[in-house]
């Protein structure tokens, strides 16, 4: 129990974010006209913005009750439906957000946010020649612009992260009419590309210039963070995550940290992080594959145990970091078989890594040594 | 394209493509009813059962505005002199028969617990069911309207163990064991 009236118990966001502000002003306005799907739907876009923001999956469910009264109508308005879509998509309910997609493009093939949606859905889960006519089809509804940042996301997965490299630096340049979270975004596309080129450098600097733009961005931190992890710089992790462990993503990262640093406290943060993953396993969730796949190979070194997830995570979504977890954890389990179908993806896609090569050229030459699977 | 509807895909653009995924744990609240004590409690022949209910305050604090100054912290002082409120809010969610005749939900104490993802309001209470338990049900309804990914975590402990159950929208109504 709490011992003194100043103690904190909590951090909440602050009423004087006028984020906050604008979210609850809305929200009062709703209350008053509930049938005003023109606020429903500000409001819900609010909610969704500021959860990715701040990494909360609480808003994903304030959105989705609010536009609920139009969900239940058929059919829903197209805008309704694609909204619910990003709210399923951040569950990983990829398949039943898909399904939302396709019939709303099908009302409305003009709908850009959708086809953007569906591309960002057709990379995570590593469709590439789709995602490419999605990307066409987001130019071509949404402008040059999108159109240009979603090609240049799906290249850095091609193995053409050069050529990503310049069409988002091209947009970077026309930056001063776009807005900030935009310009976040496309930093960020840009350290990704970057961190395929092995340009630690050029990655780091757009890691740093994207967070100018998204100060606290959830997916942004967490990104820089494994970036630092993987350059054997711990310690910034914990000082650039300080006042964001209560996010599960950047906890891990932190809980990563700590072992890197050889703290004398790692078993409570492993602890907590494991009592985390437990109280989702509770409620039925399953948003973290790739986040578990690691906690389990890196902080319980059980490999076998993480093998076992990375298979699952690799049914739900196959980005370039979910290439990378099943790779390690099959190596860890000495199961390179268990790998063929990771590293057949890896030679199809041309995926290009300099973290994930290397595991890929030994798993697959221990491949090549060892009997054939039956 | 026309600027607003550059500025309304803007809007959610990160949403759609940077971050697939959230961070924090959704909402969640645990339930528990224990029936190991009941008959130790009471003289009457009436059934009690023992509650304790965890909400979490960030939770807590979307409906009721906990954080009175608005600096982004729960203070106990905050947290204190709204006991009231959050019970009224609360209690209003749960329900609990039997065989059909309500049950009279008494609440005790408040105090605070920590969690895994954050402190939570920990709210004990008593249940009192008139005579004999036959077919005791539980309604839960906390968070559902304002966010339907909300979940009950419920455990009921009695002499046959423990029971556990994910109460949610669609779930939101159970039975207890016998």
């Amino acid at each position: 129990m709490p011992q003194s009236d100043a103690d904190v118990l909590q951090q909440v966001p602050p009423a004087s974010d006028p984020k906050v502000r604008d979210m609850k002003a809305l929200r009062t306005k709703l209350d008053k006209a509930p049938g005003e799907l023109p606020t429903a739907d500000l409001l819900a876009r609010a909610y969704i913005a500021f959860g990715r923001e701040v990494g909360d999956a609480h808003y994903a469910g304030y959105a989705e009750a609010v536009i609920a009264r139009w969900m239940a109508q058929k059919p829903p308005p197209v805008e309704v439906q694609v909204l619910q879509a990003i709210i399923l998509q951040f569950r990983h309910q990829f398949a039943d957000a898909r399904a939302l997609l396709e019939k709303a493009l099908a009302r409305d093939p003009q709908n850009a946010q959708a086809w953007l949606t569906l591309a960002t859905l057709d990379m995570v889960q590593g469709r590439y020649p789709t995602a490419k006519d999605d990307c066409a089809q987001v130019a071509r509804h949404g402008g040059y612009v999108l159109g240009i940042a979603c090609v240049g996301n799906l290249r850095s997965y091609l193995g053409e992260a050069r050529q990503s490299v310049v069409i988002l630096t091209q947009i970077a340049g026309d930056a001063p009419r776009l807005s900030p979270s935009f310009k976040a975004w496309v930093e960020g596309l840009l350290a990704g590309a970057n961190e395929r080129l092995g340009d630690w450098p050029q990655a780091e600097r757009h890691y740093r210039k994207s967070l100018e733009y998204a100060p606290g961005d959830n997916f942004l931190l967490v990104s820089y963070a494994d970036f630092l992890l993987d350059r054997g710089r711990p310690k910034e992790v914990l000082t650039l995550l300080a006042d964001h462990s209560q996010s599960d993503t950047a906890f891990l990262r932190i809980v990563l940290a700590q072992a890197a640093l050889r703290s004398a406290d790692l078993p409570r943060y492993v602890f907590l992080m494991a009592a985390r993953f437990e109280a989702l396993r509770a409620r039925g969730s399953d948003y973290y594959g790739r986040e578990q796949v690691r906690f389990a190979l890196h902080l319980q070194h059980d490999a076998e145990g993480a093998l076992e997830l990375a298979r699952r995570n690799w049914e739900v979504q196959r980005a370039p970091w979910d290439v990378r977890v099943f790779l390690e954890a099959a190596d860890a389990a000495k199961r390179p078989q268990a790998a063929a179908d990771v590293l057949a993806f890896l030679a199809e896609t041309k995926l290009q890594d300099p973290i994930i090569e290397p595991l890929a050229r030994r798993l697959r030459a221990e491949l090549a040594a060892a009997p054939p699977a039956r | 394209m026309s600027a607003g509807l550059f500025a309304a895909i803007a809007g959610v653009i990160g949403a759609a493509i940077a971050s697939l995924a959230f961070a924090h744990s959704a909402s969640d609240a645990y339930l528990m009813l224990d029936a190991t004590k009941a008959a130790a409690s009471t003289a009457s022949r009436d059934t009690v059962l023992h509650g304790q209910w965890d909400i979490a305050l960030r939770d807590l604090d979307f409906v009721l505005s906990l954080d009175a100054s608005g600096d982004g912290d729960i203070t106990w002082a905050e947290l204190r002199t709204r006991q009231r409120d959050i019970a009224d809010y609360a209690y209003r969610y749960l329900r609990i028969a039997d065989a059909g005749v309500p049950c009279t939900i008494r609440p005790t104490r408040m105090m605070v617990d920590d969690h895994a993802d954050g402190a939570y309001a920990a709210l004990f209470f008593d249940v009192t069911c008139p005579g004999r338990p036959q077919k005791i049900g539980v309604d839960y309804r906390l968070f559902f309207a304002i966010d339907p990914s909300h979940r009950g975590v419920f455990v009921f402990r009695s002499g046959a163990g423990t029971a556990t159950a994910l109460l949610s929208p669609e779930t939101a109504t159970i039975e207890l064991p016998p």
